[in-house]
C-alpha cells in the first residue's frame, strides 16, 4: 500500500487547513450548538423546561453531551490531532496522515438540497414571514438570520417537523452528515413538535402526557420486534460470508437458490393446506409394503399416499352432517390455478423490479461507471482482494488495447471462415440436442412397454425404472462440456458472447428434453392403458427430480472436491476450481421447471424441492468454501439476476403453463383414479360447478362473472392489453430516461429546481422529501416533455410490433380450427384459448364443452375466487 | 441483554436508532465491536458521553476494512474531522451508511467523497489516477493511467470542466446497475 499526496501538498487548502479550521470552527455555523454561545444555553434552558414537564418524552438527550465534549471543536487546533488518544502511545502515526486533516464535511454538506438552495433560502424568509409567531419560535429564538446554511437548516426542521414519525425518522437517517448534526437535527425536529402540541393543547394534559408515553413505548415495542424479525431471516449471516469471500456473482447464485427455496416453501404450503389436509380426512388404508427401496423409485408404496393424484378422492368431503362440505374435484383444480396466476405475477414483479434496476444503455459511459463501481466493497478476504485488483488491472489494459485498436478488420475469407465455424457449432449443438430428445423419447417408449407388460416389483424392475432419469441427467451434466469445448473451439471476440452462446445453447438442450418429455408423458402415456397414468406421471416426476438433486450432490463432489484435489496435487498449473455460476444456475432452473410441471400430478412435488434445495444449499456452500477461489471472470452481478428470472419465466415457466394447460383441458382423465375420475377433462369438473350453481338464484352472480368476463375474450384482451401497456409505459419512462438525460442534467437541475420553488412555499412539509428524491423525482416528472432519440424509437417500435403480434396471436384464437400448438410463441394465454376448438381425440364427442371453448383461457382459472 | 442500561441510556439508544439504520441490538453489536478495537481505551459504559476517538490504524485493521484499498479514504470521509480517527458516533454512522439499508443515493454521496481524495468536491484527474493505481495495485504505466483518466471524464463530464462534479458523479452512478453496495 502506497499512498501518494502530492497533490496534497502542492495544494495551498492543505498547508492552510489547520488554521482554516480554526477560523471556521471559532466561527462555526454549521454546530451552532457545539460551542457555548447564549442562544445555545437558552436553548438549553427552554429544553430543560420541557423535560421537567415531560418525563416520557425520549429527547431526553442533551444535544453537545454525547458528541465530544462541547469545547472539543474548540480545543482541537491548540492540541495535537491525536491529542485524544495520546496515553495510547503505541500507536504510530502514519505520516501521510499529517497532511489530510482536512474538514470532510463542509461544503457539500447539503448535497440533496443544494440545486434548490437559493430557491429555500428565498422561500423561507417568505414563508417565515407568513407563518404564525407560534411557528417561528426556532427561527427567533436561534436568531441565525442572514445565514442561508442556517436558514436551510431552520427550514428542514421546520419541514421535518410536519412529517409523521416514521418518515421523519427516515429523513434523518438519509441525511449525508455526521451524527453529531443528524443528532442536532432530529433534537430540535422533536422539540419544535413537542413545543407545538403544548400550543395547541394549551396546557400539558395527562392525556397528552399518556398518549406520548405511549407512542414512545410502543415505538420502542415496534424496534424489538423488527429485531427479532430480523433474527428470522435464515442465512443472512453465511450469505454475508459468501459475499465477502467470493464476491457478488457467486452471492447471486446463492440469492436465486434462496428465492427458489421460499417460493417453493410458499407452494408446498398452498398445496398442503388445500389440497392435501383435507385428502387426511377422507384418506383410505393403505395396504402395500414399504421397503425403502422406494424411496429412490417413487412407486410401489407411495402409489397409495396423498404423494401422487392417483390418490386424492373425487368425493365430496363431509365430515359433520350437514355441515360445510368440501369438494375435492374443485380444491384440487382451483388450488393449482390459483397458484399459476400468483406464480406468474410473482415472476411478472420480480422480473420488472431486476430488469430497472439493470437496465442500462450500452452506450453510457462504460468506462466511468466502471471505474468507479467495479469495486467490490463486500469483499473482505485477502486472496479475492489480490485476485480483483489483478483482474482489474488485465481488464483495464485490455479496455485500452480495444480502444487502440477499435475495431477489428478481417478480410472477407477471414469473416467467411468465422460465420462458417460458428455455423457448424450451432448445427453440432442443435444436433446433439435433437439427438438427445430422440434417445430419450425411445428409451421412454420402450420403458413403459416394460411397465405395461407386467408390473415387477422386484429390484430389476425397480432398477430398470431408474434408467430414464439417470440417462436423462447424464445426458444433462456431460453434454454442457461439449457445449464449453464447442464455445473455445469458435474464439469468440469477446468472453461475454461465449458465456451467453453457451448459456442459450445449453437452455435449449434442457428445455427440449423436458419439452420431448411432456410429449411423451402427454401423448404416450395418457393414451396407454395403464390404470392411472397421472400417477405414472408423477412417479417419473419424482424419479428425474429426486436423480437430479443426487446429480447435484455428485457434481459438487467430482466438479469441485476432486478437481480441487486434482488441482492442488497432481496438476498445480489447474489450481483450485473455480465456481460455475452458469451451469449451477441452469440446473436449479431445470430442476424448478420440473417442480412446476409436477405440481398438478404430485402434489407435494414442491416439499420435496425444498428439502432437496436446503441440502444443496449447505453442500454448495461448504463445496465452495474448502474448494473454490473466487471467480475470476467480472461478471456484471445485476444483469445476472435478471437474466436468471427471464430464463426461469421464459422457456420454464411459460413451456410449463403451455403443459398444464393442456393437460386440464385436453387430456382425459383417468378413469378409475384421481379427483377427477370419469370426467371428460379436468376442465369439466369447473363447468359442472358452474351449471349446478345455476340453479341457485342466490349465487347467479358468479354465474354471470364466469359467463361474461372469464370466459369472454374481450376481457382477456383487455387485461393482457394493459399489463402490456403498463410495462411498455415503465419500458417508456425508463429508456426515456436514460436517453434523454445526458447532455441536458444540469439544465433540467436547475430548471427543476426552480420549478419546485413553489412548492415548498405552499407545502413546506415537502421539502425535505424532494431533496431526497430529487434525482428521480425530477427525472420523472419531466419525462412528459417530448424529446425522442434514435435507440428509444428504435426500443418503442419493438415493442410496438411485439404488440401487435400479440394481437394478432390472440385474434388467432377466434378463427375455429386454427392450430397453432406452440403456444410458446404467443404467451399462455393463447396457447389455452386455441387448446380448446382442437378438443379432437377419442373423448371429445363424449362430453363436448357446453361454451365455445375459443373463450377460454388458462388464467380464468385464477379469477373465479 | 441485562447490561445493556449500562452501556447507552435508552434517549442514546433511540436517538442512535433514529439516526442510523440500525435496530439496538445491531448498534450494541457494533458498540462491542468497537470497544473490542481498544478494550482499554474505550469504557463500557456511554452514558456519560466519554469523549473517546479510536485512531485510524485500529479502525483499519478491522477484518471489514483491511484488506480494502480504499480502507484509509473510508476512514477519513466518515471521522469527523477527515483525519481517520473516529469516535463511536462515526464508527457507527460508517456501518450505516455501507450498511444494505442504506439507500443509494446515500451511498452515491458518500462514494463521491470516498473517490475525491483532495477534498475539493470535484473529482479531477489526480483523483481518478490515485482511484485507477489503488484497484490495480500501481501495476499500470502511468500513461496507461492517464489514458484512462481522461476517458472517464471525456464520458461522464456534463458539464465539460475538466472534472466530475457531485452532480456528474450522481448523474453516472444512479443509472449504474453495479452500485449496490
Amino acid at each position: 500500500m502506497s499512498y501518494h499526496y502530492n497533490e496534497a501538498f502542492e495544494n495551498p487548502d492543505y498547508h492552510f487547513s489547520e488554521t482554516l479550521e480554526i477560523d471556521r470552527r471559532g466561527s462555526s455555523q454549521r454546530n451552532p450548538f457545539s460551542h457555548q454561545t447564549p442562544y445555545d444555553s437558552s436553548l438549553h434552558d427552554s429544553y430543560g423546561e420541557h423535560r421537567g414537564r415531560e418525563q416520557n418524552y425520549p429527547v431526553a438527550i442533551p444535544v453537545v453531551s454525547m458528541g465530544p465534549a462541547p469545547d472539543y471543536s474548540q480545543d482541537l487546533p491548540s492540541t495535537s490531532q491525536y491529542g485524544y488518544f495520546t496515553d495510547n502511545l503505541s500507536f504510530e502515526p502514519e505520516p501521510e496522515l499529517i497532511y489530510t486533516p482536512h474538514p470532510t464535511f463542509h461544503l457539500l454538506d447539503y448535497p440533496y438540497t443544494r440545486e434548490i438552495s437559493s430557491a429555500s433560502e428565498d422561500n423561507f424568509i417568505r414563508r417565515r414571514n407568513r407563518r404564525p409567531p407560534v411557528e417561528t419560535f426556532m427561527s427567533i429564538s436561534s436568531m441565525f438570520e442572514g445565514d442561508p446554511e442556517d436558514s436551510e437548516e431552520e427550514d428542514l426542521v421546520g419541514s421535518l417537523a410536519h412529517m409523521s414519525a416514521k418518515e421523519r425518522i427516515k429523513a434523518i437517517q438519509k441525511k449525508p452528515k455526521t451524527m453529531r448534526k443528524k443528532r442536532e437535527i432530529r433534537n430540535k425536529v422533536l422539540k419544535e413538535i413537542s413545543k407545538k402540541s403544548r400550543h395547541h393543547g394549551a396546557q400539558p394534559s395527562c392525556c397528552t402526557q399518556c398518549l406520548q408515553g405511549a407512542a414512545v413505548s410502543f415505538r420502542r415495542f415496534g424496534n424489538t420486534l423488527s429485531e427479532y424479525f430480523d433474527q428470522l431471516r435464515i442465512w443472512h449471516k453465511t450469505l454475508k460470508i459468501i459475499g465477502a469471500e467470493f464476491g457478488t456473482s457467486v452471492l447471486s447464485y446463492f440469492v436465486f437458490l434462496k428465492w427458489l427455496l421460499n417460493f417453493n416453501i410458499f407452494s408446498f404450503l398452498i398445496n398442503f393446506g388445500f389440497i392435501t389436509i383435507p385428502q387426511f380426512l377422507a384418506a383410505e388404508p393403505n395396504n402395500l409394503s414399504f421397503t425403502g427401496l422406494e424411496l429412490f423409485t417413487g412407486a410401489g408404496y407411495f402409489q397409495q399416499t396423498v404423494l401422487y393424484y392417483g390418490f386424492y378422492t373425487n368425493a365430496t368431503i363431509n365430515k359433520i352432517e350437514n355441515g360445510p362440505s368440501y369438494n375435492m374435484q374443485l380444491a384440487y383444480i382451483f388450488t393449482v390455478g390459483i397458484y399459476f396466476v400468483i406464480c406468474f405475477l410473482i415472476l411478472l414483479f420480480s422480473m420488472m423490479i431486476f430488469f430497472f434496476r439493470s437496465f442500462v444503455p450500452k452506450t453510457f459511459s462504460v468506462n466511468a461507471s466502471n471505474l468507479f463501481c467495479i469495486w467490490d466493497f463486500n469483499i473482505t478476504n485477502e486472496r479475492a482482494v489480490k485476485l480483483k485488483q489483478k483482474n482489474l488491472h488485465t481488464q483495464i489494459k485490455e479496455g485500452l488495447t480495444d480502444v487502440n485498436k477499435e475495431v477489428l478488420n478481417y478480410s472477407i475469407t477471414e469473416r467467411l471462415r468465422r460465420t462458417a465455424i460458428h455455423l457448424i457449432a450451432w448445427l453440432a449443438s442443435l444436433g446433439t440436442a435433437v439427438a438427445a430428445c430422440t434417445g430419450v423419447y425411445f428409451l421412454s417408449v420402450n420403458n413403459l412397454k416394460l411397465f405395461m407388460e407386467g408390473y415387477r416389483n422386484d429390484l430389476e424392475g425397480q432398477a430398470a425404472m431408474l434408467v430414464l432419469p439417470v440417462i436423462v441427467s447424464l445426458l444433462n451434466t456431460l453434454i454442457p462440456f461439449f457445449f464449453s469445448w464447442l464455445g473455445h473451439l469458435e474464439k469468440f471476440q469477446t468472453p461475454g458472447w461465449h458465456i451467453y452462446v453457451t448459456i442459450i445453447r445449453n437452455t435449449i438442450l434442457k428445455m427440449s428434453i423436458v419439452g420431448i418429455l411432456c410429449y411423451y408423458w402427454l401423448n404416450v402415456v395418457a393414451t396407454s392403458e395403464s390404470q392411472c397414468w397421472e400417477t405414472l406421471v408423477g412417479q417419473d416426476i419424482y424419479r428425474l427430480v429426486l436423480v437430479d438433486f443426487i446429480f447435484c450432490l455428485l457434481g459438487s463432489f467430482f466438479g469441485e472436491f476432486l478437481r480441487r484435489i486434482i488441482g492442488t496435487t497432481v496438476c498445480i498449473r489447474l489450481g483450485p476450481p473455480e465456481f460455475d455460476i452458469g451451469r449451477n444456475i441452469l440446473n436449479l432452473i431445470y430442476a424448478q421447471t420440473l417442480t412446476w410441471i409436477g405440481i398438478l400430478f404430485s402434489p407435494l412435488l414442491p416439499g420435496i424441492q425444498t428439502i432437496a434445495f436446503f441440502i444443496v444449499f449447505f453442500v454448495k456452500k461448504v463445496s465452495l468454501m474448502r474448494n473454490c477461489q473466487p471467480p475470476r471472470k467480472v461478471w456484471r452481478t445485476t444483469q445476472m439476476m435478471t437474466s436468471f428470472i427471464l430464463l426461469l419465466f421464459c422457456p420454464s415457466f411459460l413451456g410449463v403453463v403451455c403443459v398444464i394447460g393442456v393437460t386440464v383441458w385436453r387430456s382425459k382423465p383417468s378413469e378409475e383414479c384421481g379427483p377427477f375420475r370419469g370426467l371428460s377433462s379436468m376442465y369439466a369438473a369447473v363447468d359442472e360447478w358452474i351449471q349446478i350453481l345455476d340453479s341457485y338464484t342466490a349465487y347467479r352472480w358468479v354465474v354471470w362473472i364466469y359467463h361474461n368476463l372469464i370466459k369472454s375474450v374481450l376481457f382477456f384482451f383487455t387485461l393482457s392489453t394493459f399489463v402490456l401497456q403498463e410495462e411498455i409505459r415503465c419500458f417508456y419512462s425508463r429508456s426515456y430516461r436514460h436517453t434523454k438525460g445526458q447532455n441536458e442534467a444540469h439544465l433540467r437541475w436547475e430548471e427543476d429546481a426552480s420549478r419546485e420553488a413553489p412548492l415548498h412555499t405552499s407545502h413546506p412539509g415537502n421539502l425535505p422529501r424532494r431533496c431526497q428524491t430529487t434525482q428521480e423525482g425530477n427525472l420523472t416528472e419531466t419525462k412528459t416533455q417530448p424529446t425522442m432519440s434514435i435507440p428509444f424509437l428504435l426500443r418503442s417500435r419493438a415493442a410496438v410490433t411485439f404488440y401487435q403480434l400479440w394481437s394478432l396471436a390472440v385474434g388467432i384464437g377466434h378463427g375455429p380450427g386454427v392450430c397453432t400448438e406452440d403456444g410458446d410463441s404467443a404467451g399462455p394465454e393463447t396457447q389455452a384459448a386455441t387448446v380448446g376448438p382442437l378438443e379432437q381425440g377419442p373423448f371429445a364427442n363424449k362430453s363436448p364443452l357446453p361454451f365455445s371453448p375459443v373463450r377460454l383461457s388458462s388464467n380464468s382459472r385464477g379469477h373465479r375466487t | 441483554m441485562g447490561n445493556k442500561q449500562t452501556i447507552f441510556t435508552q434517549e442514546q439508544l433511540d436517538a442512535y436508532q433514529d439516526c442510523t439504520f440500525f435496530t439496538r441490538k445491531e448498534i450494541l453489536r457494533l458498540f462491542y465491536r468497537y470497544r473490542d478495537l481498544a478494550p482499554q481505551l474505550v469504557p463500557l459504559d456511554y452514558s456519560d458521553k466519554p469523549a473517546v476517538t479510536l485512531p485510524y490504524e485500529l479502525i483499519g485493521s478491522m477484518p471489514e476494512l483491511k484488506d480494502n484499498p480504499f480502507r484509509q479514504r473510508i476512514a477519513e470521509v466518515f471521522s469527523e474531522h477527515g483525519d481517520g480517527n473516529m469516535t463511536l458516533d462515526d464508527f457507527l454512522d460508517m456501518f450505516s451508511v455501507l450498511s444494505e439499508m442504506a439507500p443509494r443515493d446515500l451511498k452515491a454521496y458518500y462514494a463521491f467523497k470516498i473517490y475525491d481524495f483532495n477534498n475539493d468536491d470535484y473529482i479531477c484527474k489526480s483523483d481518478l489516477e490515485k482511484t485507477v493505481n489503488k484497484l490495480t495495485r500501481n501495476e499500470l504505466t502511468p500513461e496507461e493511467v492517464s489514458l484512462v483518466c481522461e476517458k472517464v471524464i471525456y464520458e461522464a463530464d456534463v458539464d465539460n470542466d475538466g472534472k466530475l462534479s457531485l452532480a456528474d458523479f450522481q448523474h453516472m452512478i444512479v443509472r449504474a446497475p453495479d452500485f449496490l453496495r
